[in-house]
């Protein structure tokens, strides 16, 4: 049984390491100790071999990470670097493609943990310790419980290790009002997995992903639209759940989403979608590709960033072609911006709204390709849309309501989002034990379909 | 102890206490257990030690767990499919005309073709090809669809069965009444070369108008659909040739058109896959107006007529428990009236599935569906196809939802197009062998 974030098991595994954690708080070594051992217990979860595979590549993270802290020479340096690029993507790479080839030969192949989350994170310490962006930790159990957080680990947000260390080393402290805020966010993750996203995957969108053909234009394009918020809530909630689950231990992780598909463009979408790893793929790919400050370059690696970033989610051509959407959107929006120049006037309401909508229906045309099995399927789910057929008889009115109550949420004021946050947190703890006891039943009650894994827990 | 934050540490502990306590109340909801905190420390389960493990095949989904002495899936004891039988054994030997005809009811899976467009091609495939069959002059539904053949049609009124709205219930032969004037236009492509017997089903109505068909782009034809009164209303039409492209036009007023019907000169089988998207048992015991449809029925004439219903009734228990029954036994006491020669088969639904607390689980209606079947096939003179069991009886969409590839799409209802050819496989395999058994007892009198 795993310890799937959202899971009953889990959120009893994160109370027990909340009061081991709290209770030896006093002591640094002690609280570490306590951190390091729930990360492992939660990878050993998923399989036994975590527990010897992620300290090895941890601890010789460590040793060049102590080299590049010590070294100033160029060329070791970069030795240095090299060598940890080269560990961690062989580690990537061996985790998730190795499977092909022993297939071949009888042997079955399983991380049922993915490592590209943990090799990210990882790879921020080396990286940013190369280029002397941020300060490394001499103590290798800081290291260690760092760069193997637990709620970081399935799917992020992708946090720098420096940041990581920094917090959990210094002295931690949980005032009243931060466990509201964290109550608050497990609450809404929850929410937004079971009763939106998984409420929208169950009723329509997987069933025409799966057969296109038996549903009209009309439902295929609904579904789309359904998938998109599916999406959103599912890795939203996810982040939401760990940044709560964090935050019990007094560690605070970046935010991962801010209202995307309110974006005007693709370059703003990026800014709001997914930013851990958008900021990932800026900061350790995109500058580190050559002829960052050229005329065409920049462009041609946007178009190589987005196309890695998208073969990363899987070497598949559906992937490619929604990283090469992306990219070539992106290079376009630089290249009309740079053309036209920043705007000097906020457009006028209407011009917003249609950039707003056409940028959205591009997210949506690319979502198909990262959701359907194959180019083929992809190219029968646009083929549909295309019939412009219309009956909605698998549109339940409980359905259509569910993704209006989506779509609303997700373009209303993120101030009421904090006001309400705010507002939460402020209530004594039995205000804050009654609303996640009304979550679970709700949940329960209303969800009802237990707990599918989160769509990014995957990659 | 260092600042422990009691605030939040009690509404961790009053959470857990909350659901604990509300785990006696109602001992279904999930709340946490000591084994919880066991599970988390507990490595003797399927925890992998490694990730390399040899090899697997994944659980035998496809293998039906048939219950302990059952025989056949197919029951045609008593000699109720000897009809349909002798028809097939005549079609089988080539004699010259032999064309068996099997007109198949069913809902949404039919409505694709799904299962039914395998079983027409296996068919074929031994016993010879004598065409297509039914086929609606539009699509009622996006997914309406037949295998080897291609309808697109515009400008049509659709009133299906299906849709509970009875009308004055005559919908011809597949359920469906098209109703259109100047603008409606319809075309149908074959896929295998076309056919070149063709009948244009539609119904004769005071103040009808009129209709032509064209084949491969030439005029075959006009059809006059003015009439005393509403009758049923066939016009057969021959090409020398193959025909792979079939229209039809309203040429003046307005007419009612049920479908076309496309044949070669056999012998061979003849499969009308004749679904309605939502349809239950009541589209035949009720929707059809009885006396047109034993017109259209004794029109085709067919050896076999097919009652595959009951996977839109298992949402309602107590329709299924009080009136599910009777609706069956009406149902078929039509076909028989209009039909007395021909056999009945009764196919059963196959497994439907239901999430329940993430787990996936056979809607408990499905077995007591698929028994009550059964029995009134039995009493009533009709053979019974068990396709429920022939899937490997409960729980079989969950396992085939988690098979890999999956094998049902995700609304637990409707199979993958490989697995309905598995089911049509099974199918064809044992009307092959009701043939056999068959052959045996008219050679052993």
């Amino acid at each position: 049984m795993h310890v799937q974030p959202g899971s009953g098991i889990y959120f009893v595994f994160v109370a027990a390491v909340f009061f081991a954690y709290w209770a030896s708080a006093g002591s640094r070594l002690l609280r570490l100790a306590v951190i390091l051992l729930a990360n492992y217990l939660f990878c050993a979860r998923f399989g036994l071999f975590y527990v010897l595979l992620l300290p090895v590549c941890s601890s010789l993270d460590f040793l060049i990470g102590l080299g590049l802290m010590r070294a100033g020479r160029p060329p070791i340096r970069r030795v240095l670097v090299a060598l940890s690029v080269g560990l961690n993507l062989s580690v990537l790479v061996v985790s998730r493609h190795m499977g092909v080839l022993l297939n071949r030969h009888g042997w079955d192949w399983i991380f049922p943990l993915g490592l590209s989350f943990y090799t990210f994170q990882s790879l921020t310490y080396t990286i940013d310790l190369y280029r002397r962006d941020g300060e490394g930790t001499t103590s290798l159990l800081s290291y260690l419980s760092a760069v193997t957080f637990f709620p970081t680990l399935q799917a992020g947000p992708i946090t720098r290790v420096t940041e990581l260390v920094k917090q959990l080393g210094a002295r931690p402290a949980l005032g009243r009002a931060d466990g509201g805020r964290a109550f608050f966010l497990i609450g809404i993750g929850l929410l937004k997995k079971a009763l939106i996203a998984d409420y929208l995957a169950e009723n329509l969108v997987n069933r025409v992903f799966d057969t296109p053909k038996l549903y009209s234009g009309a439902e295929v394009l609904i579904a789309v639209y359904a998938y998109s918020l599916q999406l959103y809530y599912d890795f939203s909630g996810y982040t939401d759940i760990a940044r709560g689950s964090a935050m019990l231990l007094g560690i605070r992780l970046p935010i991962n989403f801010d209202r995307p598909y309110a974006s005007a463009n693709v370059t703003e979408f990026w800014r709001r979608w997914h930013m851990s790893f958008s900021n990932w793929l800026r900061d350790y790919l995109y500058f580190s590709l050559p002829g960052v400050r050229g005329r065409i370059m920049p462009y041609v690696n946007l178009v190589i960033t987005m196309l890695l970033g998208g073969l990363w989610h899987g070497v598949t051509w559906t992937f490619a072609i929604w990283g090469l959407l992306h990219g070539t959107a992106l290079a376009a929006t630089r290249g009309w911006l740079a053309w036209r120049g920043r705007p000097k006037q906020p457009a006028s309401p209407w011009r917003h709204a249609l950039a707003v909508g056409g940028t959205y229906h591009f997210v949506c045309l690319t979502w198909i390709f990262f959701r359907a099995g194959s180019v083929a399927d992809a190219m029968t789910i646009l083929g549909r849309i295309g019939s412009l057929t219309a009956s909605f008889e698998n549109v339940t009115a409980l359905f259509a309501a569910v993704l209006l109550v989506g779509a609303g949420a997700m373009f209303a004021g993120k101030q009421w989002y904090a006001l309400a946050m705010e507002w939460f947190a402020g209530r004594p703890f039995y205000v804050h034990a009654a609303a996640l006891l009304l979550v679970a039943v709700a949940i329960q009650f209303l969800g009802g379909r237990g707990n599918a894994p989160f769509v990014y827990s995957r990659f | 102890m260092h600042e422990f934050p009691l605030q939040t540490g009690l509404t961790i502990a009053t959470v857990g206490l909350l659901l604990a306590g509300l785990r006696l109340v109602a001992p279904a909801g999930k709340g946490p257990e000591t084994r919880h905190f066991a599970v988390i420390v507990d490595f003797s389960d399927s925890v992998a030690l490694s990730p390399l493990s040899p090899h697997k095949e994944p659980e035998a989904a496809l293998v039906p767990k048939l219950p302990a002495g059952k025989l056949s899936l197919l029951d045609d004891s008593a000699g109720v499919l000897d009809h349909f039988y002798a028809a097939l054994w005549r079609t089988e030997k080539r004699e010259e005309g032999a064309v068996t005809r099997i007109v198949h009811y069913g809902d949404s899976p039919t409505t694709a073709d799904l299962i039914t467009g395998d079983v027409r091609v296996q068919l074929q495939k031994r016993f010879g090809d004598a065409g297509h069959g039914f086929l609606l002059v539009a699509k009622p539904w996006a997914w309406y669809q037949h295998t080897g053949a291609d309808v697109s049609g515009s400008g049509w009124q659709m009133a299906p069965a299906s849709r509970f709205v009875s009308h004055d219930g005559m919908f011809g032969l597949g359920g469906v009444s098209f109703t259109g004037s100047g603008s409606a236009r319809s075309r149908m492509v074959f896929g295998n070369g076309g056919y070149t017997q063709f009948e244009a089903w539609y119904l004769r109505l005071p103040g009808g108008g009129e209709f032509s068909l064209w084949a491969d782009g030439r005029a075959l034809g006009r059809v006059d659909t003015a009439g005393d009164s509403k009758a049923p209303g066939f016009a057969a039409f021959r090409t020398e040739s193959a025909t792979a492209e079939l229209e039809i036009h309203v040429e003046r007023g307005s007419v009612r058109v049920f479908g076309i019907t496309a044949e070669g000169p056999g012998p061979g089988v003849v499969y009308d896959s004749l679904g309605l998207n939502g349809a239950s048992i009541t589209v035949l015991s009720r929707m059809y107006n009885e006396q047109h449809w034993a017109e259209e029925l004794q029109h085709r004439n067919p050896a076999l007529v097919i009652v595959n219903y009951g996977t839109n009734e298992a949402d309602f228990a107590e329709f299924v428990d009080r009136q599910y029954e009777k609706e069956l036994r009406d149902a078929l006491r039509r076909i028989h009236t209009a039909l007395p020669e021909a056999s009945v088969l009764v196919m059963s639904p196959m497994d439907r599935g239901r999430r329940n607390g993430g787990e996936i689980e056979t809607m408990p209606t499905i077995p007591r569906i698929v028994e009550i079947q059964k029995r009134v096939a039995r009493e009533t003179g009709c053979g019974f196809f068990d396709t429920y069991a022939a899937m490997g009886g409960e729980g079989t969409m969950a396992r085939w939802y988690a098979a890999r590839p999956r094998m049902v799409s995700a609304d637990l209802i409707h199979p993958y197009p490989g697995t309905g050819k598995m089911i049509a496989g099974i199918f064809t395999r044992e009307i092959g062998a009701g043939l056999g058994r068959y052959k045996l007892r008219v050679v052993g009198r």
